[in-house]
């Protein structure tokens, strides 16, 4: 190597790393970049493909692919400017939700849309467009976001409703593929005084699903379901309602050390056999399943993950998958019968079924729509049995207009996404009008043929 | 005086150790100037520490490298700012092809940061520091113990800082100037990161932490982390003949 090729190298902060995505379906050795000024994002070789990483909490293989730079933007995690009247927070987009919650909630305000994780980056969130803890009431992450910065080959662009709103929209559910996100402006809201808990219990996930329907403006909404065959969508629905009782430490947030880590270290051995997950099942619907509502502190709503560390540690190696599926209002019934129906013929080892109401519009590949929502979490997705239950659940929620979630479910091939995903094709291509040379890439997009 | 009275100044501040020095200073309440080659990494982390903590923040934008006399640059950018009682220079600029083969050029642009830089910018604020019965950190480095086939303007940089450390404290006496020189062992920033090290690295953040909470003690020379001290004395003693067939 020459000189100047040695002295090219040094500064670029490069270097080869074995990237997992959180569901352990996915491993690669892969080059991970870790700048830590704003010019080494721009400085790689113009045709080196790449991708942007916040935490790499993202169930999916969005943040890296074997034949793509990974650029992580955890040293651009800063707060740098908030407005205290209007609520508006300007943050680089390797912050983290959970210190944007600590910084808003210390400061009388809150993200009202966030996802369970609280190491999810603002930057992932974006380009996931996550939804929160009631989708319905709140809408998902692009209602929050004003304004991003970011740097595409072209340079450093602004986009927002006035200038480039084709691109924030894009950006939107755009997995990375439009540019390095690196700030965004997020429109804070107040958050409730204090919540109270009330659970539902519901005997199946039609019961569910009416619930949902009439909790729908609730703050926090969403529903758990035990997935045994024999017992299958009953469950409880958790409506997190607005207290008048004001409570100081209902808003109190825990440090980040309390937050879930990352990675999460798998156990040696898998809990979630059948003796494990029934046992899980039965103390949940004992701790769960019974009328009433109690206090909940905020930090515990918006970050139930917080929690989680055995349970998804309890996946083992083998790791898991979680299939979301959101099924119109008119078509949930029949789609939740026949579903039950299927489990009760293969018997599939379900982990946990979670509900949720949405009632926005479709853009896109974002995973929004006029339904109910179920995420069923499943371990060891690769054994013969769990594959096909799976498929099994693609093809029925097809079949009642289902829509999935491309960022969660790491089974989906490029044939069931565009079968999934109504306008898929014209959402590939207006990713790709702002991706002309294709130096974008994931493994995500690889798999999916984004 | 105490840090909401006083401005300290870390040059080098946008990244690595010279960020975390900074976030730790910002904690303790002490206004700031912030100098580093660029501005737009200056104005992120300026609103931050501002935003975070409520201090007062000055940035500057300076190419250490190309700068004639960078510290009269910075002694204009403290005027209202309150007075100048620190200023910390975790300025580093090693290159992998500094192996004894670089131009005049490259080695002058090692020399300006590491040595010239330095040098000038503690001249220009002498009086001010003095003034103040402040305190002027240096950072040398482990790779400066002994002489290398590589590192070689660098480390030769670096071990001019221990003379500059020597000669502040035979001129002033600790009640006038207090003068910490830190030689940092493997530490974890852009740099060292993927490089296959020897010994562990440490986080910067823990090298700044330890650097703030002792900037009101006395004048010393120390080893970061401390058992870079033992390390530091083998090297040394290592005979002569061992040490010429060491790899590098």
């Amino acid at each position: 190597m020459t000189h100047d090729a040695r002295a090219g190298q040094r500064g670029f902060a490069l270097a080869d790393a074995d990237l997992s995505s959180f569901d352990a379906q996915f491993h690669a050795r892969c080059r991970l970049q870790q700048p830590d000024r704003y010019r080494l994002i721009e400085a790689l070789p113009r045709d080196a493909k790449r991708i942007a990483r916040g935490s790499g909490v993202s169930y999916v293989a969005a943040s890296f692919g074997a034949d793509a730079i990974s650029q992580s933007l955890a040293a651009f995690d800063r707060a740098l400017a908030f407005d205290e009247a209007s609520g508006r927070l300007v943050v680089e987009a390797g912050a983290r939700i959970g210190d944007v919650q600590r910084f808003a909630l210390a400061r009388g305000w809150y993200l009202a849309v966030a996802p369970g994780h609280p190491a999810a980056t603002v930057g992932g969130c974006i380009a996931a467009d996550v939804h929160g803890k009631n989708p319905a009431r709140d809408g998902t992450f692009r209602r929050v976001v004003e304004r991003i910065e970011l740097a595409t080959a072209k340079g450093l662009v602004i986009a927002d409703a006035a200038q480039n709103a084709d691109l924030l929209a894009a950006t939107f559910a755009g997995f990375g593929l439009t540019g390095v996100i690196t700030r965004a402006t997020l429109k804070l809201a107040r958050p409730p005084a204090a919540l109270v808990m009330r659970r539902v219990p519901v005997a199946n996930l039609c019961e569910a699903a009416r619930t949902l329907r009439e909790a729908a403006n609730a703050p926090v909404l969403y529903g758990w379901h035990d997935g045994r065959a024999k017992r299958f969508g009953r469950g409880v629905i958790r409506i997190g309602l607005a207290s008048d009782v004001a409570d100081p430490r209902a808003l109190r947030v825990p440090p980040r050390s309390r937050d879930l880590p990352v990675p999460i270290v798998p156990s040696p051995f898998a809990t979630w056999n059948r003796a494990g997950i029934a046992a899980a099942n039965t103390w949940l619907g004992w701790r769960w399943c019974r009328p009433g509502q109690s206090p909940l502190p905020l930090a515990d709503a918006l970050f139930p993950l917080n929690d989680a560390r055995s349970y998804f540690a309890g996946f083992g190696k083998a790791g898991m998958v979680e299939a979301q599926w959101l099924v119109p209002h008119a078509r949930f019934d029949d789609f939740a019968g026949a579903l039950a129906e299927r489990v009760a013929r293969d018997r599939p080892r379900i982990a946990l079924i979670a509900s949720k109401l949405f009632a926005g519009r479709p853009e896109g590949f974002s995973f929004d729509g006029d339904g109910v929502a179920l995420a069923i979490q499943l371990p060891s997705p690769r054994e013969t049995g769990q594959r096909a239950f799976l498929e099994a659940l693609a093809e029925l929620a097809l079949a009642h207009a289902g829509r999935a979630n491309l960022i969660k479910d790491s089974t989906l091939d490029a044939a069931t996404a565009r079968r999934a995903i109504a306008g898929f094709d014209a959402a590939r291509e207006r990713l790709a009008t702002f991706d002309t040379d294709g130096l974008y890439a994931s493994e995500l997009a690889r798999r999916l043929a984004l | 005086m105490s840090a909401r009275e006083a401005t300290a100044i870390v040059v080098g501040a946008s990244s690595g150790l010279g960020r975390a020095l900074a976030t730790a200073l910002a904690r303790e309440g002490y206004a700031l100037l912030l100098v580093a080659s660029d501005r737009r990494d200056l104005d992120a982390l300026g609103a931050s520490l501002n935003l975070q903590h409520g201090i007062a923040v000055r940035a500057l934008a300076l190419d250490l490298a190309r700068e004639a006399d960078p510290g009269a640059r910075i002694a204009a950018t403290l005027e209202g700012l309150p007075p100048a009682s620190a200023l910390l220079l975790p300025i580093g600029y090693s290159r992998d092809d500094d192996d004894l083969s670089l131009d005049a050029a490259a080695i002058g642009q090692l020399l300006a940061v590491n040595l010239h830089a330095p040098l000038a910018i503690v001249h220009a604020l002498l009086p001010r520091l003095v003034e103040a019965h402040g305190v002027v950190v240096l950072f040398g480095s482990v790779a400066a113990t002994r002489g290398r086939g590589r590192n070689v303007v660098y480390a030769g940089a670096k071990r001019a800082l221990v003379s500059l450390y020597e000669s502040l404290r035979q001129r002033y006496p600790d009640r006038e100037l207090r003068v910490q020189l830190y030689e940092l062992g493997f530490m974890a920033t852009n740099l060292t990161y993927g490089m296959k090290l020897p010994l562990p690295v440490v986080e910067a953040d823990v090298v700044a932490r330890t650097v703030v909470q002792k900037l009101r003690s006395g004048s010393a020379r120390r080893h970061l982390p401390r058992w870079w001290a033992l390390v530091a004395m083998l090297v040394r003693w290592m005979p002569w003949f061992v040490y010429r067939r060491m790899k590098g």
